[in-house]
């Protein structure tokens, strides 16, 4: 197998096929912190892409409840106890990938989801780690807890189930980056939907071939963000382009998240993948969970995260998320307000740092009645 | 890279599993009567042809492997009228698998013709190789199925299912196409046109591609845990890309199967050297 570079394990790799960047990648950041698993970004895909005859189990963007949501059932707790334990302690890993764990005579260590673990695609909904104990009190992190996890394919850098197609019917635009699966091409043999660890390949069995997210290519040739991104009522997204650390721009929001104030990492970097969505992990959970999760280094992200006060290009970029339903390419903070562009230096959006607060008077004259809420 | 070794191995496989079959296991295809396709399972001519019991080999060349097939020998016989040619392909399955969801896979068998016939300059039987371009006529037990009985709905998958609005119920037929997946862009897998077979064509791994123009048929009888399939192909037809067959001549052909019970699909298979096939005058 040739070899790759792998910047989210710090090391070469091997993948089924030379490696060849995009011109730009298709990356996203989401922010756990304030996803409240309303479902809403759920629900735009679905209208959007998939409401037809086979796609009624079928959610290319869907929220799970983490450690005990999964859809579909298990998907990341199987792979990982196939996997076996591995030594994700330094910035280089130490263990094997998926594609280095391969079986003799397979592509990729993989397996193929039962059809009734996509039966039940909100199944641990709000479901903590446990019950609190009698004295149990508030600490960080929690004693007992449980974040939401949106998740949509994460159009990685060496994709499984591009690797794992013995006829070439999943291709990576190189555009965009956007990894798309041909529908006149592909002949159903489901072995992305085993090789992607992610399961954000899904079996049609109406059309009997394979689908899967298409990053919104219509939306984002037309430098829109997703539906998924611009439909979150809690603007917990942000959808544009990521460079590799190299080649990394600071006035590039995603860039500057990611790689500058490395307070955004990829889900399960240990499988080798290089994914490209990027999630700030959830502050409360306890860190030996997100290092599996999230990989070498989260901690460090915590903790920048929390400085983003004090950190003025970082809050900056975190507040363009769900600004505008454009991409923005590059930012600049100045005076109160940071400022998001598109690739043309088009002024796109142009948000405050710190919300203006207006004082009103206790006593409204003309209406003559006192107000409860003067802010 | 990937691609260009195992073409390589391919080729280099092909060599060493393929000895020259002895002239008793070679298929022959007497002629019978009649005209048009021969798609009769039972008819008692198939008697009269003498069976070839094709040892089926595990597909240990490109990846994914399949180590362990199902299936490790089909009886052929084979029969011609002069204007078609009908093979009869039977073999043990305890396990009808003609429902297709994610986690269950359809049985198939596939016979493999050169398109081309030199002999000494054969194409490997592994789906051919570049330049060696092969016809691969493909009988699918979930095409029989929507033939026998009609297509699956979503409610024939899945009995209890709920839905409120499909977009083909409110929008019109063109407006609601690109909500149909591959059905929309005409995926030949998606649905049997006319035939549950497909004829197709290769020139090796990851390179099979449904003709345009389909010329073979056949027929799927599953009964006390056996398949017995007809394929059946004109012996001669207008496109460049299937084979010429004449009384009295010679081809090769070679066989693949999948169970489906045991998820056998794509190169999770079991594939057959080539195997002689002799045409009474």
């Amino acid at each position: 197998m040739p070899k790759v570079y792998n910047w989210q394990i710090g090391r070469e790799m091997e993948y089924p096929y030379e490696g060849v960047r995009p011109q730009k990648q298709f990356a996203m950041i989401m922010d756990t912190n304030k996803c409240i698993a309303c479902q809403t970004c759920t629900v735009a895909c679905k209208t959007t892409w998939t409401s037809g005859r086979g796609q009624e189990a079928m959610f290319w963007n869907n929220v799970e409840t983490k450690p005990y949501g999964y859809y579909p059932l298990g998907w990341d707790v199987k792979i990982l106890d196939k996997l076996g334990v591995q030594d994700i302690s330094g910035p280089v890993y130490q263990g094997k990938t998926l594609f280095e764990s391969a079986p003799a005579g397979e592509r990729i260590l993989g397996y193929l989801p039962d059809d009734l673990d996509y039966a039940h695609p909100n199944i641990g909904e709000d479901d903590s780690t446990g019950l609190m104990e009698q004295g149990a009190f508030l600490q960080v992190p929690h004693m007992q807890w449980m974040y939401y996890l949106p998740r949509i394919c994460n159009h990685c850098t060496y994709a499984a189930c591009l690797g794992s197609c013995p006829r070439q019917s999943i291709y990576k635009r190189p555009e965009d980056g956007i990894v798309l699966l041909d529908q006149q091409r592909c002949r159903g043999y489901r072995e992305c939907v085993r090789g992607c660890p992610y399961k954000k390949t899904h079996f049609n069995p109406m059309t009997r071939v394979s689908e899967k997210c298409i990053g919104c290519y219509p939306a984002v040739e037309n430098n829109r963000q997703t539906q998924c991104t611009i439909t979150c009522i809690g603007k917990i997204r942000t959808q544009g382009f990521i460079a590799p650390p190299d080649k990394a721009r600071e006035d590039n929001p995603i860039d500057y998240i990611v790689h500058v104030a490395k307070v955004a990492k990829p889900l399960y970097p240990q499988f080798g993948l290089e994914p490209n969505v990027y999630y700030i992990p959830p502050v409360h959970v306890p860190p030996q969970y997100l290092y599996q999760m999230f990989g070498w280094g989260v901690e460090k992200a915590i903790e920048n995260y929390r400085k983003a006060p004090e950190d003025k290009k970082l809050l900056g970029a975190l507040l363009l998320f769900g600004a505008t339903p454009e991409i923005i390419h590059h930012y600049k903070v100045e005076g109160r307000y940071t400022i998001g562009y598109d690739e043309k230096d088009g002024e796109l959006v142009r948000v405050p740092l710190k919300e203006p607060i207006y004082l009103r008077v206790v006593y409204d004259d003309k209406y003559q009645t006192h107000r409860s809420n003067i802010t | 890279m990937n691609r260009v070794y195992q073409l390589l191995a391919a080729a280099a496989m092909a060599v060493a599993v393929a000895p020259a079959f002895p002239a008793e296991t070679a298929l022959q295809a007497i002629r019978v009567k009649g005209h048009g396709p021969i798609l009769d399972v039972e008819s008692a001519m198939w008697i009269q042809a003498k069976p070839v019991n094709v040892v089926m080999l595990p597909q240990t060349v490109a990846t994914p492997n399949n180590t362990k097939p199902a299936v490790s020998e089909l009886k052929v016989r084979a029969v011609h009228n002069g204007q078609w040619l009908a093979l009869l392909i039977e073999w043990k399955d305890p396990t009808k698998s003609d429902r297709i969801v994610v986690d269950e896979f359809g049985d198939q068998v596939a016979v493999e013709f050169p398109i081309q016939s030199k002999p000494g300059a054969m194409p490997s039987p592994m789906m051919g190789n570049s330049g060696g371009r092969v016809n691969i006529l493909q009988w699918r037990a979930a095409f029989q199925h929507d033939i026998d009985k009609g297509e699956p709905q979503v409610r024939d998958l899945y009995p209890n299912a709920v839905v409120d609005l499909y977009p083909d119920q409110v929008l019109r037929t063109a407006d609601a196409r690109p909500y149909t997946g591959a059905l929309g862009v005409d995926n030949p897998i998606s649905r049997p046109k006319a035939s549950p077979v497909l004829d197709q064509m290769a020139e090796g791994f990851g390179s099979m591609t449904v003709k345009p123009d389909q010329h073979a048929d056949g027929k799927g009888v599953w009964k006390d845990g056996m398949w017995h399939v007809v394929i059946t192909t004109p012996m001669a037809t207008e496109s460049a890309n299937s084979p010429r067959f004449e009384p009295g001549g010679s081809t090769v052909a070679a066989f693949a199967v999948w169970e489906g019970g045991s998820r056998e699909v794509g190169s999770r298979k079991a594939w057959s050297s080539w195997v002689p096939l002799k045409f009474a005058k």
